[in-house]
């Protein structure tokens, strides 16, 4: 009794021979390939912006406007992402008979391919990773134990950084496959499934992917996105990423007690909701863009946060602290930079759409901002600090 | 282009080292989770998703005709890879209890149309690509009889 060798096993998969689809192949791998560089790199750049919009460095100080920019990179983000899964699932295909090509034996060669064999799993490990995480949190479905944010952000420098060194080692191969026809002659029979019909299937799929979801964000699709997570509605018109209950903000928004604190150094303003229903008024369209992919536009009244600051004395240009109401879940405070504040657009919102807000938008008060990532624009205001 | 080759490598090698250091802090538990997910992920590919589609391929061309296998490879790619993207909304899991402007779709009723779709339309294309290969055979049949049999068709 032996325990099984390496060629033991070998023995009993196939071999890259025994794959005889036609359908199959370089020129097909490379063009998908090429596709998939395209979503790859559009979803990690505008992945990385979204996270520059939630921490913005001092050396990039983003602001107020353009006013849809974060509803656009991120609403893309999304897209790509959908879009990649048919990518990736044919490229896979595509490549599947390669899995099982032998290693040569010992020297220089086997060490090569073993190298390159680590920087394919790593690519293919971390893609399927990004893509399936990033799938699961837009549903809010986390069967796992990290942080969601962190470890999309990290397993995305892998990503891309494993996609690169593919595209180095395969450059000539991706040169020549490019520069040739995709399918081999002689063609195969008319009916015979070619690399070209794949290649057009797979860009039908990912058209349909992308029609059948994009919807939550693009109003135009709404209705034909019927596999969306959001379908654009909600209470006042607008869906809701986290309820008042989810937050433990019911009691205190309820409260008839309830006021508005603005601090500025040992002064501290308080109103309650009348006495800021009474200040003036500004209405501003400004849309909630979600990092989960979905926003909206919608209506919103209120007192601009510069207008507080120039009743509580303090400079309009000013860095706010905002503190929630809400008792459990991230984000319970935020931090509005000075080009937010300074921007009369920045409410303290009272109303939706013509209606006093509905608790699960924040009632009795809360943030709106333009081109500012959904968690950022916090519900259920209790207290704003001025940073001075 | 060794060149260009060596920089892309040596680049892509960087950033992935970048990602790894961002995980330095990261717990055993979360470590192993991501390990478990990255892992499940390629088996979840390679020992059951693709050797599925390799079945298939293997039954069809066995049992179908080539100039069927086109179409219905098609039909099959369509159905499939969308299938796979939208497993978190047909999973019935996600969202919150309390909040009903997620997931608040009939997703898999939409599914099924989608399904039937896509299946009528394989077929129809099947029923069109059939009926194309029988006339060109009848084409063919009534051409080598008007030029006097077979053997006129050696041509040029």
């Amino acid at each position: 009794m032996r325990l099984p060798t390496v060629e033991d096993v070998e023995r009993l998969l196939p071999d890259p021979e025994s794959f005889r689809s036609r359908a199959r192949g370089t020129g097909l791998s490379a063009r998908v390939g090429v596709l998939l560089g395209l979503t790859f790199g559009i979803c990690f750049l505008t992945g990385i912006w979204s996270h520059l919009q939630y921490d913005p460095p001092g050396w990039l100080p983003i602001g107020p406007s353009p006013t849809h920019l974060y509803r656009v990179t991120q609403g893309v983000h999304v897209i790509s992402g959908i879009a990649s899964i048919p990518l990736l699932l044919v490229k896979l295909w595509s490549v599947f008979p390669r899995l099982f090509i032998r290693a040569p034996r010992g020297g220089r060669a086997r060490v090569l391919e073993l190298l390159e064999r680590a920087s394919i799993g790593t690519l293919v490990g971390a893609s399927i990773f990004m893509l399936a995480s990033g799938l699961l949190n837009i549903a809010q479905w986390y069967p796992w134990e990290f942080s969601f944010r962190r470890t999309h952000y990290a397993v995305a420098w892998v990503a891309i950084g494993a996609l690169i060194v593919h595209i180095g080692v395969k450059l000539p191969v991706i040169r020549d496959a490019l520069g040739a026809p995709i399918d081999d002659e002689p063609r195969p029979a008319p009916g015979a499934p070619t690399r070209r019909s794949v290649l057009l299937a797979t860009i039908g799929s990912v058209g349909l992917a992308t029609i059948l979801t994009a919807g939550q964000t693009v109003p135009f699709l709404r209705r034909v996105s019927v596999f969306a997570v959001r379908d654009g509605e909600g209470p006042q018109g607008l869906p809701v990423n986290r309820t008042a209950r989810a937050a433990g903000a019911v009691d205190a928004a309820l409260d008839p007690g309830f006021r508005l604190e603005v601090v500025v150094g040992d002064t501290t303003l308080s109103f309650d909701r009348d006495e800021l229903a009474a200040l003036p008024q500004r209405t501003h369209r400004l849309p909630i863009a979600c990092v989960e992919g979905w926003s909206r536009d919608a209506t919103w009244t209120g007192v601009a946060v510069r207008d507080l600051l120039d009743l509580a004395g303090a400079d309009p240009r000013s860095e706010v602290l905002v503190r929630s109401l809400q008792t459990r879940g991230a984000f319970r405070t935020s931090v509005l930079p000075g080009q937010f504040v300074e921007d009369h657009r920045t409410l303290l919102a009272l109303e939706l759409n013509g209606e006093p807000l509905d608790l699960d938008h924040g009632y009795p008060c809360r943030i709106i901002a333009p081109n500012r990532p959904g968690v950022l624009q916090t519900k259920w205001v209790q207290r704003l600090e001025v940073r001075t | 282009m060794t060149g260009v080759r060596a920089a892309l490598i040596a680049t892509g090698i960087g950033l992935g080292l970048w990602g790894l250091w961002l995980m330095r802090d990261f717990t055993g538990g979360e470590l192993l989770s991501i390990g478990t997910w990255i892992a499940g992920g390629i088996l979840l590919h390679d020992v059951v998703l693709a050797p599925v589609t390799v079945a298939l391929g293997v039954l069809a061309a066995r049992l179908l005709p080539a100039h069927l296998r086109g179409a219905l490879g098609v039909g099959f790619l369509i159905w499939a890879t969308l299938t796979v993207a939208f497993v978190p909304v047909l999973s019935g899991q996600g969202g919150k209890p309390d909040n009903d402007t997620i997931l608040n779709r009939p997703y898999v009723t939409s599914w099924l149309v989608l399904t039937a779709v896509l299946l009528a339309a394989t077929v129809l294309a099947v029923l069109v690509r059939r009926a194309q290969a029988r006339r060109a055979q009848a084409r063919t049949v009534q051409s080598r009889t008007a030029q006097g049999g077979p053997t006129a068709d050696a041509g040029p």
